[in-house]
Order: structure tokens, then sequence, then C-alpha cells
């Protein structure tokens, strides 16, 4: 069977840091999965390997069976990538820039439209669309984003920090998108957060990660009753040896 | 690959034009500051003229003898000077009004002037030009003035070779010098000066406006590639389904685009400025280079665009490698900077000589740098030797091959994300 995302003893290096040491999981295509720890645990380096942007130093990573560095320009077509501190050209107008998105992927001006309308309808910016980027908010400006990395219902969306500068009733709004896109679209997400409450509430399965090693990995009711905690703070506190 | 090349294409255009620092730097300076310059220096032009136009000069008649009378009169009739007669006995009486009135000059003609002459013998004449502080009109007023004087002497001269029976051309001239140039092993009839200057109003253009159009695409491509990184956008464009080749390629033309209607906005402003001055321009020289074989043919043509062109893409690509070591815009601008001495070299050098009177090892640098080649293109076009510019073309088209793939190396591979020169601080740690 082939999983939406494989990863197998997974190392990069940077120089002497070891950014990942050896990571393994597997995403089942049309789940929530996501990759929780604290900052420089190795989720955006994992993140950036999946979506070819960097490459591994030994192991592999495959989306729905492309090796993502012998068959990145197929992997990219089955993804989007949402980093976490992504910006957006500041001199176009909203809607421009996600036009100049949709484009790589839309297949007729009819296809461009319908994207783009959907997008305008997860990033609830309407009106706003029309005024150049440079005038948003930073919430404005990653609702923007979230939006982009969905309209084109990507067969694996890879989102970074999803919720990173939303406030609280934004934040419930993209969580909700995501959910949906999964549910109704046959998206899968991976996505990595260091707000373990949010992922419990959002993903079917997670994974933590702890100085570029998965020290624990399965459903959050699962890991919860394995550790006997109450909330995944709890769960990663004992597995990382702090509690 | 058409398709995502166009998108990428119109997208840096739009980025581009609508940067506000690349509007006002590259487009609407140039068309305001030039025209703005040129209208100054003609306004104090026509200014310079006008008080030519209209120069008064004050005259003491210490002599009051025919030569005297002769002299006004000739201030008047060929300066065409307002002439003031000074009641006074000596300058020293009215140097103080003379300095508070608008007299250029005041001419003190002793007693024994006309005497003097009328003998054959020097005669003595002093001449006080007003000093208010110089400036072109000023100095201009009272060179019109000392052309008069020797006019008047001039006349002088002849006259007393005609009373002596003398040829005064003979005398004054004793050889009829003519000089003419030869042209690509043709003699003409066209003086060397003429030729001279005119290569000069070409050659000191060309140079220029090829550096400023180079600089120009290079600071654009720059700063395309260098906001991407400062505004966080490369990653995602790098996770989009179009080959990086693509991706570099937009950026380069996006640039050159914008590059040329930044050198076209420049070309009018510079034009509009020279064209401010009322001389040094080749109009004025009557020369029909088309007659002469110095007028760049078809082929000419062709080739400088050529030869411009590859080394346009040249210095983009090497702007694009250089930029990507950058963390933001003016990081990138900052290590432009080091590609600016190559492009200053062969422009300083190619103005002031030729390129074959200067030393091998000179020459062997100068040819290295890409830039020289248009720039000797430029020459050939006029002097007809192709050759050079065609053996430039194939260097330059090498030279940028290799820089090219340089650059899609970098775009391919993680380095256009981890890349930078360091400067003594050490790179944070990835999450």
């Amino acid at each position: 069977m082939v999983h939406a995302v494989e990863v197998d003893r997974l190392e990069k290096r940077f120089k002497e840091i070891v950014a990942l040491d050896g990571l393994t999981f597997r995403v089942e295509e049309g789940t929530i999965f996501g990759l929780i720890g604290p900052n420089g645990a190795g989720k955006t380096t994992t993140l950036r390997i999946i979506s070819t942007l960097i490459s591994p130093t030994s192991g592999s990573a495959r989306v729905f069976g492309h090796d993502v560095v012998t068959e990145a320009s197929e992997t990219r077509k089955l993804i989007t990538y949402l980093p976490e501190d992504a910006g957006a050209y500041k001199n176009l107008s909203g809607r421009e820039y996600l036009q100049f998105m949709g484009r790589f992927g839309s297949q007729s001006e009819k296809d461009l439209d319908d994207m783009v309308e959907d997008a305008s309808k997860i990033s609830g910016l309407g009106e706003r669309l029309r005024d150049k980027v440079k005038t948003y908010s930073k919430g404005m400006k990653r609702r923007l984003l979230v939006a982009r990395a969905l309209m084109n219902k990507p067969k694996l969306a890879v989102l970074d920090e999803p919720t990173s500068g939303l406030d609280v009733l934004h934040a419930y709004h993209v969580r909700g998108i995501i959910k949906q896109y999964v549910k109704d679209e046959g998206v899968t997400v991976l996505l990595s957060s260091h707000n373990m409450l949010e992922v419990e509430h959002l993903c079917d399965r997670v994974a933590l990660i702890n100085k570029g090693k998965i020290v624990a990995e399965g459903t959050p009711a699962e890991l919860k009753t394995k550790h006997k905690a109450t909330n995944l703070e709890e769960v990663f506190a004992q597995v990382a040896g702090l509690a | 690959m058409l398709k995502g090349l166009r998108n990428i294409v119109t997208k840096e255009v739009k980025e581009l034009v609508r940067d506000p620092r690349i509007l006002l730097g590259i487009i609407i300076a140039p068309l305001l500051i030039f025209p703005l310059m040129g209208f100054m220096i003609r306004t104090s032009q026509e200014a310079a003229v006008e008080s030519i136009r209209n120069i008064s000069v004050g005259v003491i008649d210490l002599d009051q003898g025919v030569f005297a009378q002769n002299l006004t009169d000739t201030l008047r009739l060929y300066g065409n000077f307002r002439v003031e007669e000074l009641a006074a006995s000596g300058i020293d009486e009215v140097a103080g009004e003379v300095q508070n009135s608008n007299l250029t000059a005041v001419i003190v003609m002793p007693s024994g002037f006309s005497q003097n002459l009328t003998n054959g013998e020097r005669a003595e004449l002093k001449v006080y030009g007003v000093f208010r502080g110089g400036g072109v009109a000023e100095s201009g007023a009272f060179a019109a003035v000392n052309s008069v004087l020797q006019l008047f002497e001039e006349t002088l001269t002849k006259q007393r070779l005609l009373d002596a029976s003398l040829d005064p051309a003979a005398v004054l001239e004793p050889i009829d010098v003519s000089a003419r140039s030869i042209v690509r092993g043709e003699p003409t009839n066209i003086n060397p000066d003429t030729l001279f200057a005119l290569a000069m109003s070409q050659f000191f253009g060309f140079p220029f406006s090829i550096m400023l159009l180079i600089i120009l695409a290079m600071q654009l491509a720059s700063t395309s590639v260098a906001s991407e990184k400062e505004e966080k956008t490369l990653e995602t464009l790098l996770s989009l389904p179009i080959s990086r080749f693509t991706i570099l390629v937009g950026k380069l033309m996006g640039s050159v685009i914008v590059a040329a209607v930044g050198a076209v906005a420049t070309i009018v402003g510079v034009v509009y400025y020279v064209g401010s001055f009322s001389f040094g321009t080749t109009a004025q020289i009557p020369v029909d280079l088309t007659q002469i074989g110095l007028s760049p043919g078809l082929l000419g043509y062709a080739l400088l665009g050529v030869s411009l062109f590859v080394s346009l893409l040249s210095a983009l690509a090497l702007a694009v490698v250089v930029s990507v070591f950058a963390e933001d815009v003016r990081g990138a601008q900052s290590l432009l900077g080091f590609l600016y001495l190559p492009l200053f070299l062969p422009m300083l050098a190619l103005l002031f000589t030729d390129i074959n009177a200067l030393p091998l090892a000179v020459r062997i640098v100068l040819l290295a740098i890409p830039f020289t080649h248009p720039m000797l293109a430029a020459r050939a076009m006029l002097t007809g030797e192709y050759f050079t510019a065609i053996w430039g073309i194939a260097y330059v088209s090498i030279f940028t091959l290799a820089v090219l793939y340089a650059a899609a190396r970098i775009f391919a591979t993680e380095k256009i994300l981890t890349a930078k020169i360091s400067l003594g601080k050490k790179r944070p740690r990835e999450d």
C-alpha cells in the first residue's frame, strides 16, 4: 500500500549540527498528521525535505511513492508547502497573488477562477483581496497563505505552523477549514506545531519530536492513555524526560 | 514551461515596477532629473546669451583723435555695444561708480593714441573688465569686447601691410595648412578635428549608456532574488511545480524588461539633457558619415545588439549568483558593489585610449571582462572591424553560458536557501 508520506531513517546534518537523527514515520492518505515538538526539534527541517527544498544527508522520504530527491518535480506536482514564516509578494494584490500561485496548477481560466473563489472563502478576506498585500496585517497575510496552500486541493498539504500569528477566532476558523478539506476533498495534511493542545484537537495521528528524533507516535488518545496523561503537553513532558 | 515562464515574468515585472524604490529610482528619476538639469543649464545659457546681447562698454577718451573715434564707432557698429563715454581723467575717478553700473568693461584711450598709430608706432590701450563674481555670462561678455578689439587691431595691421605694398594674407598666414583625413584607407576632405570630435561624442555616449543599462539590470536582478529571501517568499516559490531553471529565466527576463524601460527613460532624459547645450552636438558637424563609410551598416547594428544582449545576460546571471549569497536586498546591493569595478574599468580605459595601445597584460584583463566587448563592438561599428565584435560575442556567450550554468546549479540545489557569505555570525540552527 502506498502511503501519502513515507519517511525512513531520515538524517540531516548542517555541518556539525545534527538536525534530524534517523526519523521514521508514515502518513496515511486522507488524514491529518502532526509533528509536534519544541523549537529546534527538527520539525521544519523534516517538512522542508518532504517539500523538496533541501536534501537529506541520508535516509529517504517518499510522497505517494515518489522519492523527494530523485523525483522532486513529480513530488512538487502533488504538494503545496506553507512555510512557517512565509511572506507574500507585497506589491501584488491578494487576488493577484492567488492567481499567480494558482496558474501553476490550474488547467483553465475557469479552474483558476474556482480556485481563487475557494481561496477567498478560506481566507475570509473578501473585498480586501483587491488590496495590495503590503497593506495586510500579519493575521490577514497568514490567512491568505493558508488559503493559497489549500485552494488547489493538493494531494498533500505540508503546513508548517499553519495558525502561527492568528488570533483565537481566526485560528479556530483555519483549523475548521483544514478538517473540512481533509474530509470533503480527500486532502492529506502533514503539519507541524509547537502548540500541542491545538494539535490534539486537529490531528488524527501525531509524532512527538525532540532533538531530531521521534520520541512517541500514535493517535492523541493512544498517547494520553499510554502515558496516563490528560493532554499531549503532559505526554511530551514525560517522554522528553522533563517530568 | 511557456505558461509557467509567462506567469513568472508577469509577476516579476509587476513586482519590480510597483516597488516604489525601483519606480522612482529607475524610471521616474531619470525622466525628471536629467531634463531638470538640462532646463537649468539652458536657462542659464539663455541668460548668458541675453547678457552678451546687451553689453555696455565705458570709454574714457583722453586722446580725442581720429583712431579713438574709429574705435568707438567699431564698438558701436561691429560689437553692437552700447557705448557710454565717461568724462574722467583716469579710471581711478570712476572705478567705484563703474563697479555699481552695468558696464562690462571700460576702455581707456590715453592721450597720443591716434598720434602713435598715425606714426606707425605701438599705441597703448587699457581695458578694464569689471569683475562681479565671474560666471559664464560675465566672461562671455568680456570675451565679446575683446574680440571687437582684436578685429580693430587686425584691420589696422592689414592697413599697415597694404600701405607697405605687402599682401596681408601672405604675411599673416604664410602657410596655407589644409588638414584632411584618411578613413578606411581612403583620403577624404574632412578635417581630422571634426572626425575626432564626432568619434568622442559617440565613444562617450555608447560606453556610458551601456554601463548604465548593465548596472540597472544587475540591480533589478539582484533585488528580484534578494527580495524573495527578504520577504520569505522564496521557499514557497521553490516548492511550486515549475522547474528551477524556468524560475531563473523568468527572473532574468523580468529584469531585462524593466531595465530596458529604465534605460529608455534614462536615454530620453539624457538626450534632452545633452540637447540642452548649444555646443558640442554632432548636428553642428557638417559631415556625411555614410559618404565616407563611417555610418554603421545593418550588420554593425546587429552585432552591437547581440553583443549588448549577451553581455547583459552575463551581468544578470552574475548578479543572480551574487545575490543568492545575500540575506536581504541591502546585502545583495552591497555584494553587487564588487561587480561594479570590472564594469567601470573598461569604460574608463576605452574612453581615453584604444585597447590596442594598452600594455598586453592590461589588454588581457580588459578582454577577460565581458562588459568590455559591447564597448569594443560599438567602436567596431564605426571602424568596420566586425571581426572584433564577432570574437567578443563568442567569448561573452561562452562566459554567459558558464555563469548561467552556475546560477542554474545553485537554483537547483538547496544552496539557494542555505548559501550565505559569513560575516562572522554563526548560522542559527534550523528548527
